[in-house]
């Protein structure tokens, strides 16, 4: 399995913390219960089966267990390496990360939207740029707002870029979360041959999954493909914080939710964070936050899926960011803000970055 | 009979069945060597009861298939106390996880987890007198079923010191457990019946102030006076941690006040445990008597590759780490040896050690009256199993260590 054991686990169970595993009860879907069902599999004590391949999926690969891991398992790496093998055995993808993988062949992201649409949400135009703003599939057909907001943020900081629209395609990370590489190499292929003709220096993205997978999934695809991969990648949290010099005075009262791809994969914490406090909002944090933070439970195709285990884990957040008082959330996720959003209704406000650092850099 | 058994069952609640999912139940967080997991039987399923009517009803199955029940927590004891040694249903009663507060104490189902119920607390402007350093995932019924020590223990003393009362369940009904009957329940793995509540005392939560000191055994020892919680890490210990060469003392106390940066580091890691473990170490655990704590100390250090110690109101636990093998087994069994040597005793039973329950006689006498049949997770606490008869035998070379 890669670079990291199953036999180095020492069965604690400190990663009962894992939010599906608290959500469902059963032991077969808490880290430590899938590294002893990957042992015996190994040992040929039982079969890999469908209710196994399952529990294994029920996962939102949002690594709270590496964090708590005593032996300093690497799982994230793991679960993603074995649902990779699980794919090439054709045991897996699961139904619906299948129908996901099936439309992104189609129309080149999984929510089937248009591609000659994808761009819509853009209410200025932008010209030729050798920054580009990636806004990612969740924010080009389901989030407008973000995309929107983010532009129109980056352009009042003075950050010259430009949008591919239907030459933008899915960066892979769904695909990549859930085992299908080679749907996700594809996908590398085409974004990579249009960034390359448009001479695309710095990619600045909103979406953590996007923000992970072309910082740290691309360079490999291009070193496996021999493809030259110079181009700078932000998360537009990181642009925002860098350039926003004004301070805002916007007289709101929130909580931050870490995202998972953005926090623990990425270490990125503190520059959220500063963004909030520059705009002039009173942040009051969540009992756990930055690497302890709780999951919102979309994450690795968990959403897709296993909607109910996704909601559930939502709603423990949801309760969580209420616990503060605080009446808005403010997260730098498209996926954290769509699942929060859904399950908040109108118990809580839900909000992305961009959306918070608009109001503040708007003349 | 296992189809009729599942079908009995299945009319209570959930029946998990599934050949790998069994295998998971087999295990807790003891590392059983491959030769030995022979003697570990297979669950032949786990139930997650949802109350009180379920949990009744699944004894009263058990009763009539003469099956025997393994009560369950989070599986984080490391002395194989939910480790099946005949075919049972293992009772996963994580399902059962309500609590409720009453002035200053906590009525808490079995299946809650620790710091859930610590952090309810708090809103109440109260706090859990002890909790274990597993707070985060381990669950109130477990921890009390193998009478812990952790955080708070200085003060407070061990959980069992900490418990007003416990309702259990048993073939004959449900009952509630006070005063001197405690000590057949506190402790004995789910030998005499399943915890299904208990009432906690609870503290005032005042606030913690930290200190820390970087000083030998010997002057840990003399600072400790008047905290609410103490540990202390020799310096090989924090070096397998990766947290420096020290020997290190954390003293907390309750109340608000300056703390040290370190000490508020070493507070904020309280449960974040076992960061010197890997899967080539073991441990051993024992307890000690404050008196011969510094000589149980000088007398283990060539046995152990690092110790770390957790202060209690009277006595002294010391846990060892160990490496892999025969060799280090012996080991880690002498430190057990050198603390009942020096008047004090192996940490827990479960599994390994039930020949060294104090109360041996006593505690089976009183499990013959209420589980009769031998049904509620048998061979363990007083009762000797292939394990402890294995750990037996290690004994008696311990002078090759």
């Amino acid at each position: 399995m890669g670079g990291v054991s199953i036999w180095d686990c020492i069965k604690c169970g400190l990663c009962n913390i894992c939010p599906v595993f608290r959500a469902e009860k059963l032991e077969s879907v808490s880290p430590r219960g899938r590294l002893i069902l990957l042992k015996e599999i190994k040992k040929g004590s039982i079969k890999l089966d469908v209710r196994i391949v399952k529990d294994i999926y029920k996962c939102s690969v949002c690594g709270i267990c590496s964090v708590v891991c005593p032996a300093n398992l690497d799982l994230v790496k793991l679960w993603e390496e074995i649902r990779e093998k699980l794919v090439e055995r054709k045991i897996a993808p699961l139904p619906r990360h299948k129908k996901a993988g099936d439309i992104t062949y189609r129309d080149f992201n999984p929510y089937g939207g248009d591609q000659q649409k994808r761009s819509e949400w853009l209410d200025f135009s932008v010209g030729k740029s050798k920054t580009l703003y990636f806004a990612g599939c969740t924010a080009s057909f389901k989030s407008h707002n973000i995309a929107k907001s983010t532009a129109k943020a980056l352009k009042n900081l003075g950050v010259e870029f430009t949008v591919l629209g239907p030459q933008e395609f899915c960066c892979g990370s769904p695909f990549l979360r859930t085992g299908q590489k080679d749907l996700a190499r594809m996908l590398f292929k085409k974004n990579i041959r249009v960034w390359q003709k448009e001479g695309i220096e710095e990619i600045i993205t909103s979406c953590p999954g996007c923000y992970k997978t072309i910082k740290e999934d691309y360079p490999k695809f291009a070193k496996e493909t021999k493809i030259d991969f110079n181009i700078e990648v932000k998360h537009v949290s990181t642009v925002f914080s860098e350039l926003m010099t004004k301070e805002g005075n916007l007289d709101l009262v929130a909580t931050y939710h870490d995202p998972c791809h953005l926090g623990r994969h990425m270490g990125i914490y503190e520059e959220p964070r500063q963004v909030i406090r520059k705009a002039g909002v009173k942040l009051i944090e969540m009992e756990r936050n930055r690497n302890f933070a709780l999951c919102c439970g979309a994450g690795g195709g968990l959403r897709t899926q296993f909607k109910e285990i996704a909601i559930a884990i939502a709603e423990e957040r949801i309760r969580e960011a209420l616990e503060t008082g605080a009446n808005l959330i403010i997260t730098s996720c498209p996926f954290c803000e769509y699942n929060l959003s859904r399950v908040g209704g109108s118990r809580i406000k839900v909000l992305d970055l961009s959306e918070i650092a608009e109001r503040t850099v708007s003349p | 009979m296992q189809e009729a058994l599942h079908t009995a069952l299945s009319k209570v609640c959930k029946v998990e069945t599934h050949p790998g999912i069994m295998q998971i139940y087999r295990y807790d967080f003891l590392t059983i060597p491959k030769r030995l997991s022979r003697f570990i039987k297979n669950p032949i399923c786990v139930v997650q009861p949802k109350n009180d009517e379920e949990v009744m009803k699944i004894l009263e199955i058990s009763e009539r298939f003469n099956i025997p029940i393994i009560p369950r927590g989070s599986g984080t004891t490391g002395y194989g106390g939910c480790v099946p040694l005949k075919e049972s249903i293992v009772v996963d009663m994580k399902h059962m996880s309500n609590y409720s507060f009453q002035n200053d104490s906590v009525v808490a189902e079995s299946g809650a987890i620790w710091w859930e119920v610590e952090k309810s607390a708090r809103k109440q402007g109260k706090s859990l007198r002890v909790y274990p350093s597993s707070a985060t995932v381990s669950t109130v019924g477990g921890w009390i079923a193998q009478n812990g020590y952790g955080i708070g223990s200085l003060k407070y003393g061990s959980i069992g010191d900490n418990v007003e009362w416990l309702e259990v369940a048993d073939f004959n009904g449900f009952k509630i457990v006070k005063g001197e009957k405690l000590k057949y329940y506190i402790g004995a793995f789910g030998t005499t019946g399943i915890i299904i509540r208990a009432c906690l005392r609870l503290r005032e939560n005042t606030g913690i102030r930290c200190e820390s000191f970087q000083c030998s055994f010997e002057d840990a020892i003399k600072k400790i006076e008047g905290g609410y919680h103490a540990n202390f890490k020799d310096g090989r210990y924090m070096q397998l941690e990766n947290a420096g060469d020290r020997d290190t003392l954390l003293v907390t106390y309750e109340g608000e006040g300056e703390s040290s940066e370190l000490g508020k580091r070493l507070w904020e890691k309280r449960l974040y445990p076992l960061r010197a473990l890997t899967a080539d170490r073991i441990y051993s655990e024992a307890i000690v008597p404050y008196e011969k704590a510094v000589e149980f100390y000088r007398r283990t250090r060539g046995l152990s590759i690092g110790v770390e110690v957790v202060f209690a109101r009277d006595s002294v636990i010391f846990l060892g780490l160990f490496g892999r093998g025969l060799k280090p087994y012996l080991k880690a069994l002498k430190f057990v040896k050198i603390a009942e040597e020096l008047g004090g005793s192996v940490y827990t039973t479960g599994l390994l050690f039930p020949h060294k329950n104090k109360f041996k006689r006593d505690f089976q006498d009183y499990k013959r009256k209420v589980d009769p049949n031998n049904l509620l997770n048998p061979k363990k606490g007083s009762f000797e199993n292939a394990f402890s008869r294995i750990m037996k035998i290690g004994e008696r070379f311990l002078w090759v260590v």
